[in-house]
């Protein structure tokens, strides 16, 4: 297994979306006919099935910044919304559907997700659930491998900022991303192992290919992985955020990231990131900016809230040079103001007094149907 | 023996709820015995005991209880129109005009078509075309109910129902308007001619308004309660169906105007969506068994050639339509073929049709109802089958895939 060199610090991102129906906004069941007639339409990027019929998964092309990330997410988007509106269908952003029951849901009828299925039974199903995926192109696997740790300090950041899947199955989960408690029940998930090289990345993967335990880098369900096919580090922890526009300032702030990480080494790998990693991620989930965290580098309790922040600060020369720097402005505007995904979803929640209003308007504001929402407005950032 | 009167006087009255209760528990059992022994739709089990209980088999439910039982059903057609009304999706005909003219083409070819045939067959041209009015529409509650059956959900199923709605409103809308020319005819007086069909389409459609309009104050008032929602539906739904029998209007167009004007002119989305479920099942099931019990397996006999016509030429004519418009407006491949299935049946709206131009006109009401009765029972059999076999190839029946 060879890593695919590729030019250095690009971005890509993949966005599972919600297929509802216009009746009750409950998850339909129509991604073989929305993927057909996508077909029929030509269109920049890919859109192709997830495991469930309720699902379809949208990837861009590979892109240097932000700017041209954010309108080619706009085309396909525009694209998909009229496509849907034919099939009088809606597609919907967030990480989980507020009120769909998952032993509703159909598995798309593919050989790979019949075997998810045969195997994992009713998780399967459960998986039902909504990610965007950020790649970030590498020049070899070492610097894959060095990349994927340190961003795994980082995970709690994309977790909080991505955060839309307050509910699930109908209920208020008290999480802001309630989404990767359901990834979690996967025994291929997790993080890397701690390793030191692309070497002897691929010795722990022969030796988990001997066992028959995967085939694949493909059966790894990790926060963050390598994909040596794409010569790529791919960060999976995100919510589908509620609008292609967040979308593309999340993975202009992975891209960020990556570049302060690859050109200023400011952190060596660090096994002590690994024993927090999980109380972090619980807590990222959890209560989303206003986590409560342990710095594992700097060995204290730290405000998620200030280290993003912080953050922001550091990446600006990095964002600048990427064409990144009015993303990552509005990132920073939304967190001052306390702005997120999940609170949003909360607030429609209150205001309309029904999930099935919370699953309408959160299509709506994906689709940019034009609709007299204030809310709406108060959302764009 | 003046001991003993406290015993009911002999024979028996009918007691409607008894009657409810045996139709019900008859319809279920044949129709769990149709399901497990011969994987058919339960509601050909339905019709099935209607066939052998009514005038066709053992004459225990003669045309007195059948009329006693017209309550029940119109309960049910009352569920279900107002259902299928809120499928009639007018955003959805706006942004794909393909599909709403697939819905006309296919009604006019399926007129045109048996019109045609009957006329070929020397049926007189007012029959013909009254019989062809009915032919446009296909059974809402037979579409409905084996796609609640099988919890089917797709792009067959949902463009099955919005068709089945517009092709119900388009027969109707024809057949009462043909009710005109009946009149003529039978030279009933101008104003008869012309106030007729005006008072009871706009008379069937403004009760639909005002249930709407009721509905959605109601739930503005009540907000986002499910239980109550569903409870004011249900009372709205019941007396829209007693105001259009006491002002002698369309049970059939109130209700659909009322489900297609409650979807569409909620434009503040106050209305949630209400799932009648197993309490509309009870009505549906003795709906069935009511519809199969008026049908006359007699009147095969002398309507039966001309019925076979009339089943054919509407299936030619629906499927022609359905065929060539289906694929512009989107579908995948293989939609059409399996929705010219899905509109096949017929059922109680047909049969209600019939008898209303049989009230007015008996005679003439018989002609018809030889030849549309037939073709009936044959779809009525025949339909959810269809139905059934259209909504599982399209793989959009749910089935248990956990291994």
């Amino acid at each position: 297994m060879d890593f695919t060199s590729s030019p250095g610090l690009t971005v890509g991102v993949e966005l599972e979306l919600q297929i509802l129906n216009s009746r009750d906004y409950d998850l339909a069941r129509d991604a073989a006919d929305l993927i057909g007639l996508l077909e029929k339409t030509p269109h920049p990027g890919a859109v192709k099935p997830e495991i469930t019929e309720s699902m379809v998964e949208l990837n861009s092309s590979i892109h240097p910044g932000h700017d041209s990330l954010v309108s080619e997410l706009k085309a396909i988007r525009d694209t998909v919304v009229h496509a849907a509106q034919r099939l009088n269908v809606r597609i919907a952003g967030g990480g989980s559907h507020p009120f769909h029951m998952w032993a509703d849901r159909r598995i798309y009828p593919t050989e790979r997700f019949r075997h998810l299925l045969a195997l994992y039974g009713y998780l399967a199903k459960q998986f039902t659930i909504f990610g965007q995926h950020v790649h970030v192109g590498c020049p070899d696997g070492d610097v894959a491998i060095y990349l994927t740790h340190i961003l795994s300090r980082y995970v709690p950041h994309f977790i909080a900022l991505s955060a839309s899947s307050p509910y699930q199955q109908g209920e208020d989960t008290s999480y802001q991303s309630s989404r990767l408690n359901t990834v979690s029940a996967f025994p291929l998930s997790g993080q890397i192992p701690f390793v030191h090289s692309w070497k002897e990345f691929l010795e722990y993967f022969e030796k988990m290919r001997g066992y028959g335990i995967v085939e694949s880098m493909k059966d790894f369900y990790w926060d963050i992985r390598p994909k040596p096919e794409f010569g790529t580090v791919e960060i999976r922890v995100f919510d589908t955020p509620l609008t292609v526009e967040r979308a593309a300032m999340l993975a202009a702030y992975a891209q960020s990231l990556a570049r302060y990480i690859l050109t200023d080494r400011p952190l060596a790998p660090q096994r002590d990131v690994y024993m927090v990693y999980n109380y972090n991620r619980f807590q990222a989930c959890r209560y989303g900016i206003e986590a409560k965290l342990v710095d594992a580098y700097a060995r204290r309790p730290v405000s998620l809230r200030e280290e993003v922040l912080d953050t922001l600060k550091v990446l600006a020369p990095h964002a600048a040079a990427l064409g990144n720097g009015h993303a990552l402005a509005s990132l920073a505007a939304d967190v001052e103001a306390g702005r997120t995904d999940a609170g949003w979803l909360r607030q429609m929640h209150r205001e309309r007094g029904s999930l099935n209003d919370v699953a309408r308007v959160q299509s709506d504001l994906w689709m940019g149907v034009d609709q007299p929402e204030k809310a709406k407005d108060a959302h764009k950032s | 023996m003046t001991q003993l009167n406290f015993l009911p006087p002999f024979p028996l009255d009918a007691s409607p709820l008894a009657l409810f209760g045996l139709l019900l528990l008859a319809g279920v059992i044949a129709g769990e015995l149709v399901k497990r022994a011969l994987h058919l739709p339960r509601i050909v089990g339905y019709v099935l005991i209607g066939l052998l209980l009514g005038a066709s088999g053992f004459n225990l439910l003669d045309a007195g209880l059948v009329g006693e039982s017209w309550i029940f059903v119109d309960i049910a057609l009352g569920l279900i129109l107002f259902e299928l009304g809120r499928r009639l999706d007018f955003a959805w005909l706006r942004r794909d005009p393909w599909l709403a003219a697939t819905g006309a083409l296919e009604s006019a070819l399926a007129f045109a078509c048996v019109f045609a045939a009957l006329l070929y067959f020397g049926v007189a041209p007012l029959y013909a075309a009254l019989a062809a009015s009915i032919a446009i529409g296909t059974a809402p509650a037979v579409v409905l109910v084996v796609a609640q059956d099988l919890k089917a959900e797709g792009q067959v199923t949902e463009r099955a129902l919005i068709l089945t709605a517009m092709n119900s409103v388009i027969a109707y809308v024809s057949s009462t308007m043909l009710l005109a020319w009946l009149h003529h005819e039978y030279r009933a007086g101008w104003i008869v001619v012309v106030l007729h069909p005006v008072y009871l389409l706009c008379g069937s459609v403004l009760l639909g308004y005002a249930g709407s309009i009721a509905a959605i104050a109601l739930a503005r008032g009540l907000g986002k309660s499910e239980r109550a929602q569903f409870v004011v539906s249900l009372a709205l739904i019941v007396v829209t169906v007693g105001a259009a029998r006491v002002l002698e209007l369309s049970v059939v167009l109130a209700l659909l105007a009322f489900g297609v004007l409650s979807k569409n002119l909620d434009r503040r989305h106050r209305l949630m969506a209400v799932d009648t479920g197993w309490f509309g099942q009870l009505f549906v099931v003795v709906l069935f068994v009511v519809s199969g019990a008026s049908l006359n397996v007699g009147e095969l006999a002398t309507g039966g050639t001309l019925a076979l016509v009339y089943v054919l030429a509407r299936f030619a004519g629906k499927s022609a339509g359905v065929m060539s418009l289906t694929y512009l407006s989107g579908a995948r491949r293989g939609t059409a073929g399996l929705l010219c299935m899905a509109l096949m049946p017929m059922s109680a709206t047909a049969v209600g049709m019939v008898y209303r131009t049989a009230q007015l006109y008996p005679e003439f009401g018989e002609r018809l109802g030889a030849i549309v009765l037939s073709a009936v029972l044959i779809l009525e059999l025949v339909g959810p089958i269809a139905v059934q076999l259209a909504l599982k190839r399209a793989g959009e029946a749910r089935e248990e895939n956990l291994p």
